[in-house]
């Protein structure tokens, strides 16, 4: 520190700092400000104080959305029992393992858009594969609008997530696993536990940090989710915004209605919910350093 | 007496074949739940492959499923080749994710470095406003960079609107700052002492060493950079400006009933992502282990 002072540092970080500041400082910056104004992108934005907020707690589509997102983060708990389930079974030393492990990574990596496509179609009315499977074994007597079914449309965003995201998850978890020494289960066995209780005292403790990487993660993501929702209702929303989710509503507020006052004072809440998410995900982080 | 040597022989034969059994038991449950869990993860997409290749006579779905067209066609690839410029989508991806990944990593290496290894005037400061602006979440910013695109870049429509945005991850700079922190100070300071200026300390000396990290983060920067939508969808325009995603979801309302057009636009989007994949499935896996460490 006693050395002289130097640009370099400066430097270094410049041109980094210079595109956060242009594309995520100074946009935030100005969505507060327009979350105050009746703005529509092409005239300039116009002063109207608290008016947005204040449409904002009276509209109905607006508080679909809000519990829409809170709804989805039922994927996070999902994935992370189903994900550690699945890399407790591929950790095995089976001849072929690395076979399934790439396989279960397909969906990761093909994009939610090209794997939402498909997804969508499972579910088609006509020539779905689901309908076609259950008409033709004869569990459902006639097929079922699925994607035309308001209580279906979350589910079903929500089960595509699940199935992009569970491979992923499982990665995750498999390098946490191999991190675990063996003593540990040896000695667990030796203790005398069941194969459930060697997991449930062995295996969670040790993938707490994948865990709470794993549920940082896929919260956040569950409550900004976007692309999956516009695959499956096909950009609409699905019938009586049973799909609208928080970013879905900002997106269409913002770029299909010109709404992009109203808009930004949705991207306020979200803001809010992910700075509230954030400082309960540092505590659990702050925990699970203290117990490790 | 005399025969319980030969009894606990007998037993232990027992005991073993019974264990032999009970693990070969074992050994298929655990095979049936992988092809169970790989069936649902690859059912759906040998369902849009083999519709792909299917003509007209061949129905999409039946019972039982048939998975092998009766009369295989290139049609499908041809239709939606001839309306669609799915080449360009496809260049206009790849140019996208190569020029963002080699600039953001340029970048963002070059920021980790000071954070990880040099002392001076609001580091901490720097550090944690960039912590900070990882709660932001990116849709959040797309009206505001709607309006800079438009306005003052001037460049809605054009590729360029989706690598300036994206040049810069504080995630990569983290992950960097984190390999730089673990190499040791000693080869920096004899580098120093040898007189290298600090960029080729960075160039020569520091980048060689985190290749691994290097490598992991070019990957995920550049598989989101492929798989990105919500941005691209706001800023391309015309057709001949679409990455893959963008097209593939024009591509869907113009085949909207057409089943063996639209997967075979999922195909020729999906494959080479995958043989992408394949490829560097080393490095990706290694790279995901190395990324949350206990």
């Amino acid at each position: 520190m006693s050395k002289r002072f130097s640009l370099t540092p400066y430097l270094f970080l410049a041109p980094a700092l210079i595109i956060i500041t242009v594309f995520i400082l100074y946009p935030t910056a100005a969505v507060v400000y327009y979350s105050f104004t009746d703005y529509n992108i092409v005239q300039p934005p116009e002063w109207v104080g608290l008016q947005n907020y204040q449409q904002l707690l009276r509209d109905p589509i607006f508080w679909k959305a809000f519990t829409n997102s809170f709804l989805y983060l039922i994927v996070t708990p999902t994935l992370i029992f189903l994900s550690i389930l699945l890399a407790i079974v591929v950790n095995r030393p089976l001849p072929g393992i690395n076979v399934f492990r790439a396989l279960y990574y397909v969906p990761v990596i093909s994009g939610t858009i090209a794997v939402g496509i498909a997804w969508r179609w499972l579910f088609d009315y006509n020539g779905g594969l689901i309908n076609g499977i259950l008409v033709g074994i004869g569990i459902l007597p006639a097929p079922v609008q699925w994607l035309a079914e308001p209580a279906f449309t979350l589910p079903i965003a929500m089960l595509l997530t699940i199935w992009i995201g569970l491979g992923y998850y499982m990665m995750v978890f498999l390098a946490g696993l191999q991190n675990i020494p063996e003593d540990l289960y040896d000695a667990a066995v030796i203790d005398g536990c069941n194969p459930v209780q060697k997991h449930w005292y062995v295996t969670l403790p040790g993938l707490r940090p994948q865990i709470v990487f794993v549920a940082v993660i896929s919260s956040l993501a569950a409550i900004e989710v976007f692309n999956e929702i516009y695959v499956i209702t096909g950009g609409l929303g699905g019938i009586l915004n049973s799909g609208v989710t928080m970013v879905f509503y900002l997106w269409r507020q913002a770029f299909r209605l010109q709404h992009a006052g109203y808009a930004s004072a949705v991207a306020m809440v979200l803001l809010l919910i992910t700075l509230a998410f954030s400082i309960i995900n540092i505590r659990l982080l702050e925990r699970s350093e203290q117990n490790t | 007496m005399t025969n319980t040597p030969s009894l606990a022989l007998n037993a232990a034969a027992v005991a073993h074949r019974r264990r032999q059994r009970h693990k070969f038991i074992e050994t298929v449950f655990w095979y049936a739940i992988l092809i169970l869990v790989a069936i649902i993860t690859v059912l759906p997409f040998l369902w849009i492959l083999s519709t792909s290749f299917k003509g007209p006579t061949d129905a999409v779905v039946s019972i039982p499923l048939q998975f092998i067209p009766h009369e295989p066609t290139l049609n499908n690839y041809l239709r939606v080749w001839n309306q669609l410029p799915v080449g360009r989508f496809f260049l206009n991806s790849i140019i996208v994710g190569v020029a963002t990944t080699t600039l953001n990593i340029g970048i963002t290496a070059l920021a980790a470095y000071p954070l990880a290894k040099m002392n001076f005037r609001g580091r901490d400061a720097i550090f944690y406003l960039l912590l900070a602006t990882f709660i932001i979440p990116a849709q959040l910013t797309y009206i505001p960079s709607f309006v800079l695109a438009v306005n003052v870049f001037k460049y809605y429509d054009t590729l360029f609107a989706l690598v300036f945005p994206s040049l810069a991850t504080v995630f990569n700079i983290f992950l960097l700052r984190q390999a730089f922190m673990s190499v040791p100070n000693d080869l920096i300071d004899a580098a120093r002492m040898d007189g290298a200026s600090e960029l080729r300390i960075w160039w020569q000396i520091l980048l060689p060493i985190i290749r691994p990290t290097l490598a992991t983060v070019a990957i995920f920067t550049f598989v989101n950079s492929w798989n990105d939508f919500l941005w691209p969808s706001l800023m391309l325009h015309s057709r001949e400006n679409m990455t893959l995603p963008v097209g593939l979801v024009a591509l869907q309302g113009m085949f909207a009933s057409d089943f063996r057009g639209v997967a075979a636009g999922v195909v020729m989007t999906v494959v080479p992502i995958l043989i992408f994949f394949v490829t560097l499935q080393r490095q990706f896996v290694r790279g995901l282990s190395g990324a949350v460490k206990g």
